[in-house]
């Protein structure tokens, strides 16, 4: 897998063409616009269970301890 | 010239990593920013906030009553945690991003607290920061920038000219935007 760098969003990725014309069969009547978005969304799922698994996900308890920051510095009442 | 107005634009980033400082930036390069004068300028950020709301904006978003329509063209200031409540629209965001320990000592300094959980606080702000960028990314009506702080200090001139090819055409004067790279204001950096 290769990839480039893309001025406008990020970074372009290389995936076989093969996998490319599975891909745009699959997505043919769903809500997914494109190739990229499609494995935009599979990637973001695949990266976030990861994420959980290993206690990297932003919790409850995360987020209340943000919170009562914000809240300290004023940004919250 | 103007800036698209059917955009809402943003500066956002965690509290305490110059999103004030690049407001400043976007105001003296002649681009429309709005805020209010109710958080006045103090201590900690001696050339001002650049907030609406008093800085409280945060719960206005919470409770999806926040009239952005009213400030399409025009950057606000928005920091991380509200992000997570923007509506479905299109937005361009300069995402500011800064060493975290510099973060959180600004942070402490400001509210005049010691942490005794600081790295527990730390994780928190890291995952807050990491779920940001990588679902704001993702949204296909969302553009954003990301601008390290500490960087942008470094070197202001390639930084500034990112920044005005983010926004697009405009008449900018990007000398008074490298001129508001104040190296005074980094009070707290750790080399």
């Amino acid at each position: 897998m290769t990839k480039e760098k893309d001025e406008k969003k990020g970074t372009t990725i290389t995936i076989p063409t093969q996998l490319a014309e599975k891909i745009q069969q699959r997505i043919k009547g769903t809500e997914f616009a494109s190739v990229s978005a499609y494995v935009s969304y599979v990637l973001s799922e695949v990266l976030s269970g990861l994420e959980e698994e290993s206690g990297e996900e932003f919790s409850k308890e995360d987020e209340e301890r943000v919170k009562d920051r914000l809240r300290s510095l004023g940004y919250l009442d | 010239m103007k800036i698209d107005q059917s955009i809402n634009y943003l500066v956002s980033g965690l509290e305490r990593s110059g999103t004030s400082m690049m407001m400043q930036i976007l105001a003296a390069g002649g681009i429309p920013i709005a805020y209010s004068e109710s958080r006045p300028a103090d201590e900690h950020n001696p050339k001002g906030y650049y907030e609406l709301e008093g800085g409280k904006i945060i719960n206005t978003l919470m409770q999806g009553r926040f009239p952005f329509e009213k400030y399409k063209g025009q950057f606000i200031k928005i920091t991380a945690y509200g992000l997570l409540y923007l509506p479905q629209e299109k937005f361009k965001i300069i995402y500011m991003e800064r060493n975290l320990d510099e973060v959180l000592d600004s942070m402490e300094k400001m509210a005049r607290i010691k942490d005794q959980d600081r790295e527990e606080t730390k994780q928190s702000f890291r995952k807050l920061n990491e779920k940001i960028k990588k679902e704001l990314q993702t949204k296909q009506n969302i553009d954003m920038l990301r601008i390290n702080y500490n960087d942008l200090l470094k070197d202001a001139t390639t930084h500034i000219h990112n920044i005005c090819r983010f926004i697009g055409p405009y008449h900018f004067d990007t000398q008074k935007m490298v001129d508001v790279v104040d190296t005074q204001l980094y009070r707290q950096r750790r080399q």
